[in-house]
């Protein structure tokens, strides 16, 4: 009898192997009929991912005769492939019967059977045959790799229920996760509800008459208390019931990861290295259809780290380093994130090679790749079809491994990001949502947003001093126990206004990431919460700033940042124009803002936004402009009165302003003069180019007009 | 004593979605039958500025007021930001943008939360509550048959025009744009 955790590992694989010869299927029944180029090289990506992934899944456990056929079927498809061609249905039937025996011989293994086993000759015989054009040869009688023989392999069905077990389906237990999702939100407001009431009585007490009051503040104390005892009692039961779902919904990683020990020795063996895996956190379980989902693309980083990373033991050793090769997994669970690293003490990534690859496949245009970050060029290493392997072996070369990791991990919504560093190795780091659990979260405020900062990465928060600041020629720095580290300004990071630099008092959080430390300043600090983090939806997952959104504790959504993202100082600090002409938007409505930072960005603007006349007013004390646009139709403030302010101030007494009003009557115009507007336009009038007309117009006026010298 | 449920919605188990899909076939073709001699096509109409436009009804999952909505910097200029609806998290988009800047006549109020080519759900502004609206189906075929472009011109009796936007093109299009 064999090791019973081998046994439950080889289980998982007939499952994984059954549901990617589903996905084969269907990409190969859609490759049968002929379609348009786009659906049929989707299609054959498809196929390849999952036949790739099944090949991985058998190497690592040793069936070299299901991963040999599962790279006979790829080999079959490469060419066809290539010129998107559909596939014959001699090639189909040819394929589904292979995939039959591999799906039977599978299970067989799974029942430690070994004797009559199925043929996977005969398949793949006519396989070869369908490929070259031949008729197939005749399936032996009594042979299971006919066409008429094997069945197609049904889904497993669970083994007959103890009846001392319970069999739940997933949705229920989603549905449950839901629930519990809700009474933590419960649990946040009655959290909550506590500190209102605790203000309260505060304010009670600060206006004296403590005698008159006392009732009132006795009674609300006692229900303040209660309310205490609740949440209390609210985040135990939260808790009891995530640790009831979670031994539903989790498996140990070692039932994953165990098998990747036997791959990279196999794989070395294959090539001639050296090469040891360690793990850390293998005592970890994690959610179950996670675990299943990158089974997969923790099999192909693996591989890669020993074929691609890992060099030969000579080659190590006259680097100076050890002859055996390192490759280490990391996994790590911080609140309903699940963090896996899976990194190499090899070569590195070739960035030179990658380059040259991108250009010649016109990802790239000529001598781009010149121009590219070494992180910028780690990033195309996933794209599909993407390989810097001249010629194709068993192990690598087709350029789907990685486009397998990037597609399987952003189905999870969640990323994968490449780090390498020549001839020290190669890192690759997957950042996954789970179903369950909570990150604790800082809760500040930039301008009229309110940001999380994932606790785990913030060291410390607290006011600038001002002997801790610094000004040196690459900006802005904090002194912070002796280091100096750069500060950043948050608003300006995030695009919503210019860089401002931090006065004493302003709250700087050193934030730490990738072993880089930062100091990050915002305008206030709102508080910490354990909050849910999910994916942004779809069409945000594309920016890198954020790590997903979660939910406050009055409904409203928080967006939470990546630290890897701060330590990298933004993405957009590098994307600003330095010549660019800056606009403020000042509108309470978002689709207004939207539209005419759309129209005045599509021209070369740079444009910051506010929601109401002291928004703007607060952007103006500390940024310069070259036109504000401002609706009219605003709470508080309007924009006359906001005119009226700006024409006031002697920093912005030059500033040319255009008025926007949803009303296109004489009055409106005459007021809008009156307050010293420059412009004045409906939005109805708003269409793309009567905006820009009417922005560059007051602007062209203003340049041309001698500039008044005010007296100080 | 007043009990309030307040449970989440929970997930359809696959009867259940059978039933509903039967029930939505069945809704689908009342009109059609209604209309006796000629089939129908039945959208969900609204104004961007001076001009009409539509989106097919049977996309349309709900419609709701234009607040609590998060905006969300560095985003493309078509995103105006995210909101919860019946429990997830969707991208709100502007339409005007999307349609290459249009004028308005009033800022837009209200959500149209509609169902995407993927089944996920997305919400695009517009200025009003929209109206049902029963077009001719083979002045929407011949519409549709004039081009590939996002927005289909319909006319419509008494010289009217119909600006019928094909959501997949228009989500494709979004695609296009967030990964640039």
């Amino acid at each position: 009898m064999s090791d019973p955790v081998i046994l439950e590992i080889i289980k998982g694989f007939v499952i994984e192997a059954q549901d990617l010869t589903q996905r084969i299927t269907r990409a190969v029944l859609r490759l049968e009929r002929p379609g348009p180029g786009a659906a049929t090289a989707a299609a054959y990506d498809d196929l390849c991912r999952a036949l790739h992934t099944l090949k991985g899944a058998a190497g690592t456990l040793g069936f070299t005769d299901l991963s040999d056929a599962a790279h006979r079927i790829e080999d079959a498809m490469a060419v066809r492939r290539e010129r998107l061609e559909p596939l014959p249905a001699a090639l189909a039937d040819a394929i589904f019967q292979s995939l039959d025996v591999l799906n039977l011989r599978a299970e067989a293994y799974a029942q430690e059977r070994t004797d009559g086993l199925p043929d996977l000759a005969g398949p793949l015989e006519r396989l070869q045959a369908a490929l070259d054009g031949m008729p197939a040869p005749r399936a032996e009688a009594g042979s299971t790799a006919g066409p008429e023989a094997p069945a197609p392999a049904a889904p497993k069905e669970a083994a007959a229920a103890d009846p001392g077990e319970w069999r739940v389906g997933q949705a229920s237990v989603r549905q449950v996760i839901r629930e519990v999702e809700r009474l933590r939100e419960l649990q946040l407001r009655l959290g909550e509800r506590r500190r209102d009431m605790d203000r309260g009585l505060s304010i009670l007490s600060r206006l004296g008459m403590l005698a008159e009051t006392a009732e009132a503040r006795a009674v609300l104390m006692s229900v303040s208390r209660t309310l205490a005892d609740d949440t209390d009692e609210a985040a135990s039961i939260v808790e009891a019931l995530e640790e009831g779902v979670r031994e539903i919904t989790t498996m140990p990683v070692r039932t994953v990861l165990e098998p990747l020990h036997r791959a990279v020795r196999d794989l070395c063996r294959q090539l001639g290295k050296e090469a040891r895996l360690s793990v850390v956190g293998a005592e970890l379980s994690l959610d179950r259809r996670m675990l299943e989902a990158l089974r997969g693309p923790l099999v192909h980083l693996v591989r890669n780290a020993v074929d691609h990373g890992v060099e030969m033991p000579e080659a190590r050793e006259a680097a100076g380093k050890h002859r055996e090769g390192s490759v280490v997994i990391r996994l790590e669970q911080v609140g309903n994130l699940a963090f896996i690293e899976v990194s190499d003490d090899g070569r590195g990534l070739d960035e030179v090679r990658i380059g040259e690859v991108a250009e010649a496949q016109g990802v790239l245009g000529a001598g781009e790749a010149r121009g590219l970050t070494p992180h910028q060029l780690h990033q195309l290493a996933f794209r599909p079809h993407f390989s810097t392997r001249p010629e194709v072996s068993e192990t690598s070369g087709r350029g789907v491994g990685l486009d397998v990791v990037q597609s399987e991990v952003h189905a999870l919504g969640g990323r994968v990001e490449a780090h390498s560093s020549t001839g020290q190795g190669t890192r690759f780091t997957l950042t996954v949502p789970m179903e369950l659990g909570s990150s604790p979260v800082l809760i500040v405020r930039c301008g009229e947003h309110s940001l999380g900062l994932p606790t785990m990465a913030v060291e410390q928060v607290r006011p600038a001093r001002q002997g801790e600041l610094r000004i040196t020629r690459a900006g802005m720095h904090l002194v912070v126990n002796e280091q100096l580290l750069p500060l950043l300004d948050l608003g300006s990071l995030l695009g919503i206004r210019q860089p401002t630099a931090p006065h004493p008092g302003t709250p700087v959080a050193v934030v730490q990431a990738q072993g880089r430390r930062v100091g990050v300043s915002f305008d206030e600090v709102m508080g910490d919460r354990d909050l849910v983090i999910r994916p942004l939806p779809r069409e945000l997952r594309s920016l890198d700033a954020y790590q997903g959104e979660a939910i406050y504790v009055h409904g409203e959504l928080i967006l939470v940042l990546r630290p890897d993202w701060l330590v990298q100082g933004g993405a957009s600090r590098g994307r600003v124009a330095v010549q660019a002409r800056r606009a403020l938007v000042v509108d309470d409505s978002l689709t207004a803002r939207a539209m005419h930072r759309s129209m005045l960005e599509a021209h070369g603007f740079t444009v910051h936004t506010a929601g109401n006349g002291s928004q703007a007013l607060e952007q103006l004390r500390h940024s310069t402009y070259d036109v504000m646009i401002a609706d009219i139709g605003m709470e508080g403030m309007d924009g006359y009165q906001l005119t009226r302010a700006v024409r006031g101030a002697q920093d912005t007494r030059q500033m040319p302003v255009v008025l926007v009003s949803a009303q296109d009557g004489a009055d409106e115009r005459q007021a809008g003069i009156e307050a010293g507007a420059d412009g004045f336009l409906s939005k109805k009038e708003c269409a793309a180019g009567r905006l820009l007309q009417e922005v560059q117009a007051v602007i062209g006026r203003r340049e041309g007009a001698p500039v008044k010298k005010e007296s100080v | 004593m007043s009990s309030r449920k307040t449970r989440a919605p929970r997930e359809l188990t696959a009867d259940e979605r059978e039933i509903l899909e039967i029930r939505r076939e069945r809704l689908r073709k009342r009109p059609e039958a209604a209309a006796g001699d000629e089939a129908v096509f039945w959208v969900a109409e609204f104004p961007v500025g001076d001009e009409r436009y539509a989106v097919p009804l049977q996309r349309l999952r709900g419609s709701v007021p234009l607040r609590l909505v998060t905006p969300v910097p560095l985003s493309p200029p078509h995103v105006v930001g995210i909101l919860r609806f019946q429990g997830q998290v969707l991208a709100a988009l502007s339409l005007a943008v999307l349609l290459g800047g249009r004028g308005w006549r009033q800022d837009p109020a209200v959500l149209l939360v509609l169902e995407g080519p993927s089944g996920d759900l997305v919400a695009l502004d517009c200025e009003q509550v929209p109206q049902p609206l029963a077009v001719p189906s083979s002045v929407v075929e011949a519409a549709r048959g004039r081009g590939l472009e996002t927005v289909a011109v319909v006319s419509l009796p008494g010289a009217r025009q119909l600006n019928l936007i094909d959501l997949d093109r228009l989500l494709a299009r979004v695609s296009e744009v967030g990964r640039v």
